[in-house]
């Protein structure tokens, strides 16, 4: 029992940082039907810039805010250097994401050599309950995602940029008639789906070493989660971080870790069969004017 | 506009064959390269290119003809290089024998994937492809002794042709070329048939192609099986030529690079494949960059020709030549014709 809820506990760890990939990922692609895979990369670089901050002597929440703050940047730069010209053709956006994918991982080996990076653990506490260890640094970060997953939702919900914002996602061109700045939601969307990348990199840094290709694998299980849950449907993304969580935790608990990278995959190829557009429903891309 | 770009009127005969001229008389040249007495270096470096050229006819059958891009193709080349590999070892099967068990096994495995991948539809299918290509790898690493598991299996089979040795670099070197002729071919010949021009009508407009009473789906599902074939025969020449193959060779990274080949060349063209494979292999070389930087480079040549030139450096350098020969500025509508994925919506 005790180390049921302790894989549990990890699974949910690992699946924050997932959800927080999929939540950029899932918003991009509903507002602009780019499939970014260079998203992994926004993580990576985010883990980076943690590293950096963390071995220039800086503690762990500075640089937890710099990742945010450094990655939200590239994302608003390459919003408007690069993805802002391919969003007539979205499969353009794809493939210029292929393109960010290997030149950002060779910049990070090219400078910082291809090794791997990590910190110390920013909180070292084990708390024992009833014999179960429960490692302060999972819950940290399980707890700050849940913050920013819900500010974000109430965000998206409750606010009038929330209500702007999927009214875009719904229709980009009506949205647009009702006089909403869709353009500038779509730069604002890459900055917070960045940003929320470079949150998660931050995150999964104080849980793991990582290299310039642990985004890769990340980005897969992001749209593994988002393609589950729905594109362009956050909720989903969210449910679906949960249960990727738990199967990945329980595998891992039980004596299938070589193969936890395959669930993910597995899972959302059997989903897409049965269910094309998720299990909770989502969007297949803005209609485009043709 | 003559061959190349408007291919869908070059069906009649000499018109087509004029179109598959240039690339004989480049791979002719390319064939007399030994001659020169070559370094070993540079043999191997053309042999690799010469492969990838192979698997690269078929992403240009799938993508610049049908215009779906499969994030998988180097997992399609890895199936027919571990068929090749286990049929040596268990069933003692060589190398011509290997030829198309290797491609029937990727057309199947292509199949496979093919069939709930594009039930899914548009851009899932990228992801999808993506996802198989991910678990293939991660099979193949979890595959125990059958499959070699991470290190991979080595194959020490001979490769002859009428009873002489091929293993010679230079032989096989000659080798690879026919392969690549007979590969640019086959993809000509599949562009200019009707076949071709039903995958292409496909590409430009699905609903207008549906209505017309084609299938769609079934001709989706067939382009990927085409371009299995390929990478099936591809995967076989690789694995005898390296000797040793691992999961990590064909897992969705190389499929990256893959992609990124057919694309720097020009999908659409018959000199792309060939262009894109034999550029992005001896860039590094006649720039001198290391693997990192050249990968940079790489990169950074996708972005500028996706923004810059759709129709690849090939089609671009064209497209610029026939400019600057007639002297007057394209008219928008040849503009929109050039442009791929136009048929993505």
């Amino acid at each position: 029992m005790d180390i049921f809820i302790q894989q549990i506990l990890n699974g949910l760890s690992i699946a924050s940082v997932i959800t927080l990939i999929a939540i950029g990922v899932t918003l991009i692609f509903g507002l602009t039907g780019i499939i970014n895979f260079a998203h992994g990369e926004f993580l990576m670089i985010g883990g980076i810039v943690t590293w950096l901050a963390v071995s220039a002597g800086l503690g762990f929440p500075l640089a937890v805010v710099l990742a945010i703050l450094a990655v939200g940047l590239m994302g608003y730069i390459l919003e408007r250097g690069l993805f802002r010209f391919t969003l007539e053709r979205p499969t353009n956006g794809f493939i210029v994401s292929l393109g960010l994918i290997v030149v950002l991982q060779h910049v990070v080996v090219l400078f910082w050599n291809p090794n791997q990076k990590s910190i110390p653990r920013p909180l070292t506490t084990v708390w024992e309950v009833g014999g179960v260890r429960i490692a302060s640094v999972r819950v940290m970060v399980i707890a700050i995602t849940i913050a920013v997953v819900a500010l974000s939702f109430r965000m998206i919900t409750a606010s009038r940029y929330g209500r702007a914002l999927r009214a875009s996602v719904e229709d980009r061109d009506t949205a647009a008639l009702m006089g909403i700045p869709v353009r500038r939601y779509i730069t604002g969307v890459f900055v917070l789906g960045s940003a929320l990348a470079g949150l998660g990199g931050a995150l999964l840094i104080a849980l793991f070493p990582i290299t310039p290709f642990t985004g890769g694998t990340m980005v897969m299980k992001g749209f593994a989660v988002a393609l589950i849950g729905g594109l362009g449907n956050i909720y989903g993304a969210v449910a679906a971080g949960l249960i990727l969580g738990i199967v990945e935790g329980f595998s891992a608990g039980y004596g299938f870790s070589q193969w936890t990278d395959a669930y993910s995959f597995a899972l959302m190829i059997l989903v897409l069969i049965v269910r094309p557009h998720g299990l909770f429903g989502g969007t297949s891309g803005p209609r485009m004017a043709s | 506009m003559t061959e190349g770009l408007h291919q869908d009127r070059a069906g009649c005969g000499l018109k087509a064959l004029r179109s598959l001229l240039p690339v004989l008389v480049i791979l002719a040249l390319i064939a007399l390269v030994p001659l020169f007495s070559p370094s070993n270096r540079f043999l191997s470096l053309a042999i690799s290119a010469g492969i990838n050229v192979i698997a690269l006819y078929g992403l240009s059958v799938l993508f610049g003809q049908t215009g779906i891009l499969s994030m998988g193709h180097a997992a399609l080349v890895g199936v027919g290089a571990y068929a090749a590999a286990i049929l040596a070892r268990d069933f003692g099967v060589g190398f011509w024998a290997a030829l198309p068990a290797a491609a029937l096994a990727s057309a199947a495995f292509a199949m496979i994937v093919g069939i709930p991948s594009l039930r899914v539809g548009g851009h899932h299918f990228v992801i999808m492809t993506f996802a198989f290509g991910q678990l293939l790898a991660i099979v193949l690493t979890n595959g125990g002794d059958y499959t070699g598991a991470a290190t991979g299996l080595d194959l020490a089979g001979p490769v002859t042709l009428f009873g002489a040795d091929m293993s010679d670099l230079t032989r096989y070197y000659l080798m690879v070329v026919a392969f690549v002729t007979t590969a640019a071919v086959a993809s000509w010949a599949i562009i200019n048939s009707s076949y071709g021009r039903t995958l292409r009508a496909i590409r430009e407009n699905e609903k207008l192609a549906a209505s017309l009473g084609i299938n769609v789906g079934r001709h989706k599902i067939g382009a990927f099986v085409v371009s299995g074939i390929f990478a099936g025969i591809s995967g076989v020449l690789l694995a005898y030529f390296l000797g040793h193959i691992s999961p990590s060779q064909f897992s969705s990274f190389p499929s990256i690079y893959l992609a990124l080949m057919v694309m720097i060349g020009g999908a659409r063209l018959i000199e792309g494949p060939l262009a894109g494979g034999i550029l992005v292999a001896f860039l590094p070389e006649v720039l001198n960059l290391d693997p990192v930087q050249s990968r940079i480079v790489y990169g950074v040549c996708l972005i500028a020709v996706i923004m810059l030139l759709p129709d690849g450096l090939i089609g671009g350098v064209v497209r610029a030549l026939r400019a600057a020969l007639s002297g007057k500025p394209k008219p928008e509508t040849q503009q929109r014709n050039a442009t791929p994925s136009e048929a993505r919506r």
